[in-house]
């Protein structure tokens, strides 16, 4: 399906990929409007990488399309596509420069201005002339950055981008697409860290074993984390009056036959919980969290550090 | 610019700051011609004389050898003669760089985002090792009749010899170098390992030429045994019996062997009699277009594979 959209800079259509009996990608769909930035979230192994792999035309998708501004994949508009795919790789035997150079003359059409100002935007002018095979981790991210920006792209595919970095080089990188951002180009960048984004994307896409679970704004995702109920399963020596303090606090509740009480508490109030129920007289035997849906667990996770255990 | 002009460009950008392509032209280029020359003064300064009536055939020997001419054509004939050969070590080497590399230090990402053409990428790679070897092959020309030139200082040699035969050798032996490297970039591709991929080409048509060696001592094609009844009944007998015509070995180098036959007679040897190890070198029983046309069967052949997999694999 090719989008009509004008203004739909990349568009994926139950996207799904299977290698062998493992589904990686299990039928995604949306959309990303030219000049978005979009945050595209999930734990290692979600399914992140393996889309864009499919949408730099990269891997073949199993079912489904995606299109790169109007074309399907693979089609000439990737030319317009700048990306970094997981860890940056180099020639280790090539400067960066000579690295920049290659990637060019594999484009064609690339001034040899642009090389001079991609490495100056990433800061990389000084270290440009030594061995990548030289190049510490965070350099590497750089000119793989630098090197995602040669052909002026329209379209910028990126995946964790901040891995590797020290805090300082994490909020250099964040500015610096912040900038890019700014020119009106697309951006797609993955992470595992929601924290990592927040600064930096209007919108997100939440991915999980492949499925999407959300796609809207980041707002949203943040209050729908922080307004999510919690169940919790109680056990009091007196249950009526563990009731009675759980209506007090406005917990919505539910009795159960053994005795306990399983009641939902706002993510934001889960903490105080037994020291609110303390105060209000209720002698607590047992207090335990109750697993609750694989999405509200997982959202919460992302918040927290991004990576489930 | 086009898709195929870019990659030819980059790669050829990529190739010349390889050391390992310089390697190979200072193998030869200076280190071979070199050799003959000294091997050539060595001769004319400790035999020549030694025995009564020899003069002449030392000089022969000196003239066919280090003259500019012999040099060129060693220079031809020898990287032929190894095993496994000058010509599908450097063909292997080039390949690992162009293809190789690609997936070990896992770029194919990177290029294949930088150019996505695939079909483009393939081509402009191909071109590109054809440029290389056909730089090393002109350059071994050049180097060793230049060499040549400079033995004629202190050698009794000249500047004689059939020049233009030669010269369509050193081609139809880069022409047939073209099947050798759509295999070799078949095999590391495939393989999607470097080192595993250059051991196949080096040795998998020797192994398969081998097994069929084995087969014919062991079991032979004319005795009716159950074997050989199989491949009556299916009307193969005579296509298994001529099946070394077609090996890809023989063939491949036949341009580059051919001289060796002049050579033989030359010295006294009879290409058609058993001169040991020497007489599966000279086989006399293909012609060049026969070679040419098999090559260029091997060559379409592993094309059709290459691109059918590279522009359909998934990349890491």
């Amino acid at each position: 399906m090719i989008t009509n959209g004008v203004n739909t800079a990349i568009g994926v259509h139950q996207l799904s990929k299977r290698y062998g009996g493992s589904t990686a990608v299990d039928g995604i769909s949306f959309e990303v409007g030219k000049g978005e930035v979009v945050g595209f979230l999930g734990p290692n192994g979600a399914g992140k990488t393996t889309t864009l792999r499919m949408l730099a035309g990269l891997v073949r998708p199993s079912g489904g399309s995606c299109e790169i501004l109007g074309q399907a994949v693979r089609g000439p508009t990737l030319r317009e596509v700048g990306t970094m795919i997981e860890e940056p790789s180099f020639y280790p035997y090539l400067s960066g420069r000579a690295n920049l150079q290659h990637a060019a003359l594999l484009h064609g059409g690339v001034r040899p201005r642009r090389i001079d100002e991609v490495l100056e935007f990433v800061g990389m002018e000084l270290a440009a002339g030594k061995r990548v095979s030289a190049y510490s981790q965070g350099m590497r991210q750089r000119l793989g950055l630098a090197r995602s920006l040669l052909w002026s792209p329209e379209v910028l595919l990126l995946d964790e981008p901040t891995n590797g970095l020290d805090p300082v080089g994490i909020a250099e990188v964040r500015d610096q697409l912040r900038e890019v951002a700014r020119r009106g180009v697309t951006v797609l960048i993955s992470s595992h860290i929601l924290s990592e984004l927040e600064k930096l994307v209007g919108r997100v896409l939440v991915i999980e074993q492949g499925r999407l679970l959300y796609a809207g704004s980041l707002d949203r995702l943040i209050r729908r984390i922080d307004e999510q109920l919690v169940p919790y399963l109680l056990l009091s020596t007196d249950a009526d009056e563990l009731c009675r303090a759980a209506e007090t606090l406005g917990h919505r509740l539910e009795r159960l036959d053994d005795g306990r009480l399983r009641i939902w508490v706002p993510d934001t109030e889960s903490d105080a919980l037994i020291g609110r129920l303390s105060r209000l007289g209720v002698e607590l035997i047992d207090a335990r969290r109750e697993s609750d849906s694989l999405e509200g667990a997982y959202l919460r996770l992302l918040k927290q550090d991004g990576r489930p255990s | 610019m086009s898709a195929l002009a870019a990659v030819v460009r980059a790669e050829l950008f990529k190739m010349l700051r390889k050391r390992r392509t310089y390697v190979l032209a200072a193998l030869l280029w200076l280190l071979l011609p070199a050799l003959v020359l000294l091997i050539g003064r060595l001769l004319e300064m400790n035999l020549r004389g030694t025995f009564v009536d020899e003069s002449e055939t030392v000089a022969t020997v000196v003239r066919q050898l280090a003259s500019p001419f012999g040099i060129a054509r060693v220079a031809l004939v020898g990287p032929a003669l190894l095993s496994p050969t000058f010509y599908i070590i450097a063909v292997a080497l080039v390949s690992g760089v162009l293809v190789g590399e690609e997936r070990s230090h896992r770029m194919w990402k990177t290029v294949l985002t930088a150019q996505p053409n695939r079909l483009a990428v393939l081509s402009g790679k191909l071109i590109v090792a054809m440029l290389v070897l056909g730089a090393l092959f002109a350059g071994g020309f050049l180097a060793a009749s230049l060499f040549g030139v400079a033995g004629t200082m202190f050698l009794t040699t000249d500047l004689t010899g059939e020049w233009g035969e030669l010269v369509r050798l050193y081609l139809l032996q880069w022409l047939f170098a073209g099947a050798a490297t759509i295999f070799a970039f078949l095999m590391i591709f495939v393989s999607r390992n470097v080192s595993l991929g250059m051991v196949l080409v080096f040795f998998l048509p020797p192994l398969l030429e081998g097994l069929y060696s084995i087969y014919r001592t062991t079991v032979g094609v004319q005795p009716l045994t159950r074997l050989n009844a199989v491949f009556q009944a299916l009307e193969l007998q005579a296509a298994m019996e001529a099946l070394p015509r077609y090996f890809f070995t023989v063939n491949l180098y036949a341009p580059a062997r051919r001289p060796l036959t002049d050579l033989v007679r030359l010295l006294g040897g009879q290409p058609g009699s058993d001169l040991g190890p020497l007489t599966v070198l000279l086989r006399n029983d293909t012609t060049l277009l026969h070679s040419g046309l098999v090559m260029l069967g091997y060559g379409l052949l592993f094309l059709g594979a290459l691109i059918w997999l590279f522009l359909r694999r998934d990349v890491d």
